[in-house]
């Protein structure tokens, strides 16, 4: 089996961070109580999410600078997989939210970013089901792609840093980022967002094996 | 750069020529402000949900000029530009072509609103700044995207299903400072605001630059 150790090695930190996660000691903080465990399984999907998309983007240079298909396959699935993560932290963010918020969805700027995040790669996959020709598709998607993570990183990135957020440690919240990410926290945080980023290549390649199989 | 003004100046004359559709556009921004007037009983809307009616408006305004910007080049013509400008020029041309077109777009929709529901603007300079660089900004994704869907082959909707969440960013930063201006901040406190609307204008500008010789090849 190809890369049989990154697999394992990934396989193995998601373990560790999905059982240790739950047992090991946080710090606590008002409101969020318990629920700073979400850190590790929420935070880490964007985490994952935001490298299979910049790997995505990556590979759509690559293509453009090299006409080569097999960094389109790459592309594609690159960014299916991170559409998978964008879904899983929409999830555990919502779940999250209605206990500690009080609500499915709020007004929030992180929350946007995610909403356009996800409505960006959507029609990514419409524009590249919409062209027949192989070679015509990956460009002109490639173009696309490239265009569309640099306005993602301008919205989840930018704007939201220029208004306040309801999140843990923004506008006044208690949170994790400057003063509050204790050791604790990072033993298992770290690991996670490792993992699943190990996990997401490894899906990723299978869907790139598949696709360079049909064609 | 002699290129792009030559285009410029043939978008414009193309424009002005086939007046029918300068009037189709002017007849839809005057029937949906009245519609809105009418359907709210003639009544002022409040400053918030003016802004964002005003922003719709332009939007769909926006979004019709665009599904034409490259359809009345035929592929013959197409292929002529291109051997003549080369897409560097094109795309600045446009570029410059549509900014102007959506800033005017923008400017008579707010013009059409004060007429209707007056003008609660306080700051109207920041306003109008606000207006220049927001067009600018939605002329440069509408551009690229009507430019992408024109390559798919006459799939009309699709144009607008790519530039939606890509106008988002732009459009929400503009109508901050668009409710700034309405609520009368001075416009050297909103400076910071306008400068990463305007970075923004300009590094997207260069990425579709740089992105639109791909589009041409075949």
């Amino acid at each position: 089996m190809k890369g049989l150790p990154y697999k394992i090695a990934g396989l193995l930190l998601i373990i560790f961070s999905l059982t240790y996660g739950l047992w090991t000691e946080v710090p606590e903080l008002p409101i969020i109580e318990q629920s700073i465990r979400n850190l590790f399984y929420h935070v880490s999907m964007w985490f994952a999410m935001v490298a299979m998309m910049a790997a995505s983007f990556g590979n759509a240079i690559g293509f453009l600078s090299s006409e080569n298909m097999a960094r389109d396959r790459r592309s594609i699935s690159l960014a299916e997989t991170g559409m998978f993560f964008s879904v899983m932290g929409l999830l555990t963010g919502m779940l999250w939210a209605k206990f500690t918020w009080g609500a499915w969805w709020t007004n929030d700027p992180k929350l946007n970013g995610t909403a356009i995040t996800m409505l960006i790669y959507l029609a990514y996959f419409v524009l590249r089901n919409s062209i027949d020709d192989p070679r015509k598709r990956a460009r002109i998607s490639g173009v696309y792609n490239i265009f569309a993570f640099v306005m993602m990183i301008v919205f989840i990135g930018i704007l939201p840093r220029m208004t306040d957020s309801l999140h843990p440690g923004n506008g006044g919240n208690p949170g994790f980022n400057s003063y509050d990410l204790d050791n604790r926290l990072r033993l298992v945080f770290y690991p996670a967002v490792l993992g699943w980023i190990l996990v997401g290549t490894w899906i990723a390649s299978l869907r790139y094996r598949l696709r360079t199989l049909e064609e | 750069m002699k290129n792009t003004w030559v285009l410029v100046r043939r978008y414009f004359s193309q424009e002005v020529r086939n007046s029918n559709v300068l009037f189709s556009l002017g007849l839809y921004l005057v029937g949906v402000a009245y519609l809105i007037y009418l359907l709210n009983g003639g009544s002022v809307p409040a400053d918030k949900v003016w802004n964002t009616l005003l922003w719709i408006v332009v939007f769909f305004g926006a979004i019709q000029l665009s599904s034409r910007s490259f359809e009345f080049e035929s592929n013959d013509y197409f292929y002529y530009y291109q051997t003549i400008a080369g897409p560097g020029a094109t795309i600045i041309a446009k570029l410059l072509f549509n900014s102007a077109y959506i800033a005017v777009i923008s400017t008579v929709t707010w013009g059409l609103f004060s007429v209707f529901f007056g003008n609660p603007v306080y700051n109207n300079i920041l306003f109008g700044l606000a207006l220049l660089l927001g067009s600018a900004g939605c002329s440069v994704v509408l551009t690229l995207t009507s430019g992408v869907a024109q390559r798919t082959q006459g799939n009309a909707t699709l144009g607008a299903i790519l530039a939606l969440p890509l106008l988002l960013p732009i459009l929400q930063l503009t109508s901050v400072l668009n409710l700034q201006a309405i609520v009368g901040v001075p416009t050297n406190e909103a400076l910071n605001l306008l400068g990463s609307l305007g970075a923004l204008d300009v590094g997207i500008g260069l990425l579709a630059y740089l992105l639109f010789p791909y589009l041409w090849q075949d």
